[in-house]
């Protein structure tokens, strides 16, 4: 082992220097600047998770899996997968690697921050030692790995379909400067460890290449200026590297901590918000999920572009993208980094000014609340069903729930046979969080005066809100297809099974993704016949397109969608569709070449 | 062809192609009905009396048959399938025969639409909902449970038209008038019951509608409330009760009720989409047939040898359907005429 240069220094490292000075510093910054726009209670409350060790423990695993291995990006594609971890987890290791030669073989210069990254130019090391030729292999291994990753990246670029990736983004300029930049780091790199691998050594993939160099290249004048090419890329993918989606690198390891922490969205643009719209990576893959592009025009009004806007202040385009969204949730499912986007653009709505909010805080609620009083006949406990506004206006869900309940034999009475109000979640969907809180304190009146222990909701948009958003503590607030599987399960209900008779499940985006219900559902219908899956379910289910969420879509521009997700749905040919959410029934009843009922209903025909 | 006489194809036995039928044959060509149903007739045989004059419907549907009585006539037959020809058309019809015809006439009318689809109007659901098919059809024979003599009756107009949640935003032009009509009759049947009619506007645009409308005010004391109805119940007695907005002053108004009877309006016929796509004739967005031109020549389509008659371009009343089948009957004359 020797050093080459005498002065430790070459002014080719200054480009890198440079980089990294900005690149730290404005990290930095905005770090504190995210931290100091939290809300009192949720900054206490991050800083209190860094220093629990239980916190702690998940932040680094999840930093690793995530933002190292793409463990989530691995379960979902298997080449993309690939192509980011081996890029990140690569580069990782280039860099530990570089640290310990470094602390290994010159440990007086580990404070020169440019040592780690160009040590092969400054320190000449034979690989004949162990620990040489190990460290050598392993940093040719892990730039071998990389370049596959970019290798990769480049024919995603230009054939995203070989990738399965059916749309892409489409890239601003700024993105561009930084791809190209990334791009040409590595076999900048592996080029200057080429012409240098005779003199300061190397392994399988840089002393083969330093040959082949060498039989045509009669002197080493190519090796300085390629270390040059490699810190001035390195240099300028950092200075773009805040204006552009590569961004998302550092912001991921400030969000995967907050999450953790349990940090919610609070302001439209500050804080959390701020943060997530910095972790977007803009790969897109919500392109494809969305249920709004099975129309080219809606493309542009996915998450991703949400969040470029965001970046850009783009007031009309945010307002636009905002409101026509279905709130299906479905982009934060398949998101690597998990942005909300439904949380985000609720957030935008939150901030309109309207010329009239009607108060509801007036309403006298005391007629219903004596008529609970009244049906429970003094008796407390019970069952209190709340159909809501959707199932009100598709009364053969009332009929079979109510059904259902009689023939379980279980006491019950209904919380708005005549009509209720609303359960708030509508309003909430539109960012009017003033207004449906009041409404949410006049249904709890009602509710505590009826001294029941389970309130029965039968359309989920009802069951997500009375779940999340009402302080009901003591009570059980359960969906009727929970209610009626556990009603099978225990043999109340005895339901007849046809075999043969082939049910698809469509999960309900506020049920499923929602609430995260999927099983029991498919196990009560299991129960009547044959379950079979829709091509895409579960967490990726499609969204019926007739969502309460999107303020701004037509019903000519939801027909495609409505169609899209029934085409999705009949993948199995079953006979018959099977949904628990009355507004999802009514959509689908409308342009379904076949039946759809509730689940209620299905389970009421058969028992 | 010069020797021949011209084979025209009419599609649907309704008043349409009736009477186009009669007004071919008498102009000296050969036409030939294909109805898909065992009778002739289409939707006005399963009429019971007619506005304004309320003349018996089946006297219409006898006299309009009588007058096709020589033209050959196939009933309960489909089209399986349909073609173009070099200067005709050919048909190959559910028994096996292939009619090839000179020219083709559509009279392939509408549907009505499928209550059950708005289920808020609980269709299908409550006993004591009907459609105004169901009650022309105890008109005529009197057998209906639903119907006993009720004390307290609602019309909701519009079901299924000018509805783009339903997928029709079409006018069917002769539900309003038809709603005031079975008011009248339920009226002068039950004449203790109340009867109201839920509308969002009267469009009362023929000859002697707003006097029969009137009438239904001022001498039958029909309660006309201006508001679509929002939702429909059942109370524990089987009742129906009715929620509505009556927007004349402003206020929710509930009704129970014996029976409700729904508007269904006039929808496209999906058969004649299918048939049109089979020729090559292009479907308007609405789903009804594509005319020519809306205004100066309705019964033609684009393709030459193709013509229309009555609702299959779009929701029309009985005289209009009849007068616009002897104008294509006219149009087809000057078609060969020309071919000559």
């Amino acid at each position: 082992m020797r050093e080459r240069i005498a002065s430790h220094f070459d002014p080719f490292v200054i480009p890198f220097l440079v980089g990294m000075a900005f690149v730290l510093g404005y990290c930095l910054i905005a770090m504190i600047r995210v931290i100091a726009q939290l809300p009192k209670e949720d900054r206490k409350r991050f800083l209190v998770s860094l220093i629990t060790p239980k916190y702690l423990w998940m932040d680094v695993r999840d930093i690793f899996l995530n933002c190292l291995i793409h463990v989530k990006l691995w379960k979902r594609n298997r080449v993309l997968g690939y192509m980011h971890s081996s890029i990140a987890f690569g580069w990782f290791m280039i860099i530990v690697l570089g640290h310990l030669e470094v602390m290994l073989f010159v440990p007086e210069r580990i404070h020169l921050f440019y040592y780690p990254i160009f040590f092969n130019y400054f320190v000449a090391e034979t690989e004949q030692t162990i620990q040489g030729s190990l460290l050598m292999f392993l940093m040719d291994f892990f730039l071998l790995m990389i370049l596959s990753g970019i290798a990769l990246a480049v024919i995603k670029r230009f054939a995203s379909r070989i990738v399965g990736m059916r749309r892409t983004t489409r890239l601003s300029l700024l993105d561009r400067v930084g791809l190209y930049s990334l791009w040409a780091i590595f076999p900048l790199r592996l080029l200057a460890e080429s012409f240098t691998a005779h003199i300061s050594g190397g392994s399988f993939l840089t002393i083969p290449t330093n040959w082949i160099f060498r039989q045509f290249l009669g002197n080493d004048l190519n090796a300085l200026p390629t270390w040059w090419a490699y810190s001035i890329a390195l240099g300028v993918f950092m200075c773009v590297l805040p204006f552009t989606r590569y961004m998302h690198i550092p912001a991921e390891m400030l969000l995967i901590p907050m999450r953790n922490a349990g940090i919610r969205i609070r302001h439209s643009r500050k804080g959390f918000a701020l943060l997530e719209v910095y972790s977007c990576p803009a790969c897109g893959v919500c392109i494809d999920a969305c249920p709004m592009s099975v129309q080219k025009a809606n493309c542009k009004d996915c998450t991703v572009y949400l969040n470029r806007q965001l970046r850009r202040g783009n007031e009309r385009r945010i307002e636009e993208i905002s409101d026509k969204c279905l709130l299906c949730g479905k982009c934060t499912a398949v998101c690597q980094v998990g942005v909300q986007g439904p949380e985000l653009r609720i957030a935008q709505r939150e901030r309109r000014k309207y010329a009239l909010s009607p108060s509801f805080a007036d309403i006298n609620v005391r007629p219903m609340a004596s008529a609970v009083v009244h049906g429970a006949g003094g008796e407390s406990g019970g069952v209190l069903y709340f159909a809501g506004c959707m199932t009100q206006l598709t009364p053969s869900i009332r009929k079979a729930t109510t059904s259902l309940l009689d023939k379980a034999g279980v006491r019950w009475q209904m919380m708005d046979p005549d009509g209720g109000l609303c359960c708030g979640r509508p309003l909430m969907m539109a960012g009017r969080t003033e207004q449906a809180r009041e409404l949410i304190a006049k249904n709890l009146e009602i509710i505590r005066a009826s001294g029941c222990d389970t309130l029965l909701l039968s359309c989920p948009i009802c069951y997500k809100v009375f779940k999340e958003e009402y302080p009901l503590d003591d009570i059980r607030v359960v969906h009727h297809s929970v209610f009626f599987q556990e009603l099978v399960a225990s043999g109340k209900l005895q339901v007849q099974k046809e075999e043969g008779l082939k049910l698809v499940w469509h999960d309900p985006c506020e049920l499923g993704r929602g609430c995260g219900i999927y099983d029991e559902p498919r196990a009560a219908l299991a129960a009547a016949g044959e379950v079979v899956e829709a091509a895409k379910h579960h967490t990726e289910s499609i969204c019926c397109g007739g969502s309460l969420g999107s303020l701004t879509l037509s019903f000519d521009q939801r027909r495609p969608m409505v169609q899209n997700a029934l085409d999705n749905l009949t993948a199995a040919d079953p006979a018959e569709i099977v949904t628990g959410c009355p507004l999802c029934l009514s959509t689908f009843v409308r342009q379904a070449d076949r039946p759809v009922r509730d689940i209620a209903e299905v389970l009421d025909s058969r028992c | 062809m010069v020797n021949r006489t011209p084979v025209i194809a009419v599609i649907g036995a309704g008043i349409a192609g009736l009477e186009a039928a009669r007004q071919l044959k008498d102009l000296g060509y050969k036409p030939v009905l294909i109805e898909k149903a065992p009778v002739v007739g289409g939707h006005v045989a399963e009429w019971n009396r007619l506005f304004p004059d309320l003349s018996p419907a089946a006297d219409l549907v006898q006299s309009l048959s009588k007058g096709a009585g020589s033209v050959k006539t196939y009933t309960d037959t489909e089209i399986a399938s349909m073609g173009r020809l070099k200067d005709g058309y050919s048909l190959i019809l559910g028994n096996g025969e292939t009619l090839l015809c000179d020219a083709v006439l559509f009279a392939t009318g509408f549907h009505l639409f499928d209550a059950s689809k708005k289920e808020e109007y609980g269709y299908g659901i409550y006993d004591r909902v009907i459609t105004n098919r169901d009650l022309e059809q105890w008109f005529n024979n009197r057998h209906d449970p639903r119907v006993a003599n009720p004390k307290a009756v609602g019309f909701v107009h519009c079901v299924g038209s000018r509805d783009v949640k339903a997928g029709n935003t079409q006018c069917s032009k002769v539900c309003c008038i038809t709603a005031i009509k079975q008011a009248i009759e339920i009226k002068e049947e039950f004449p203790e019951a109340e009867v109201y009619c839920f509308y969002m506007d009267l469009r009362l645009f023929g000859k002697k509608y707003e006097d029969f409308y009137i009438k239904a005010q001022r001498d039958y004391g029909i309660h006309f409330i201006r508001g679509r109805v929002s939702e429909v119940g059942e109370a524990i007695d089987g009742r129906v009760v009715v929620k509505a907005e009556d927007t004349l002053n402003g206020k929710p108004i509930k009704v129970t009720l014996d029976l409700l009877v729904l508007m269904a309006g006039i929808v496209c016929n999906p058969d004649a989409q299918h048939y049109a796509r089979e020729i090559g004739v292009a479907v308007d967005e609405d789903g009804f047939l594509r005319s020519r031109d809306n205004v100066s020549s309705i019964v033609e389509s684009s393709r030459p040898g193709v013509f229309y008659a009555g609702a299959c371009t779009g929701a029309k009343t009985i005289p209009e359907t009849l007068a616009e089948a002897r104008s294509a009957a006219l149009t087809i004359h000057q078609y060969f005429n020309k071919r000559k």
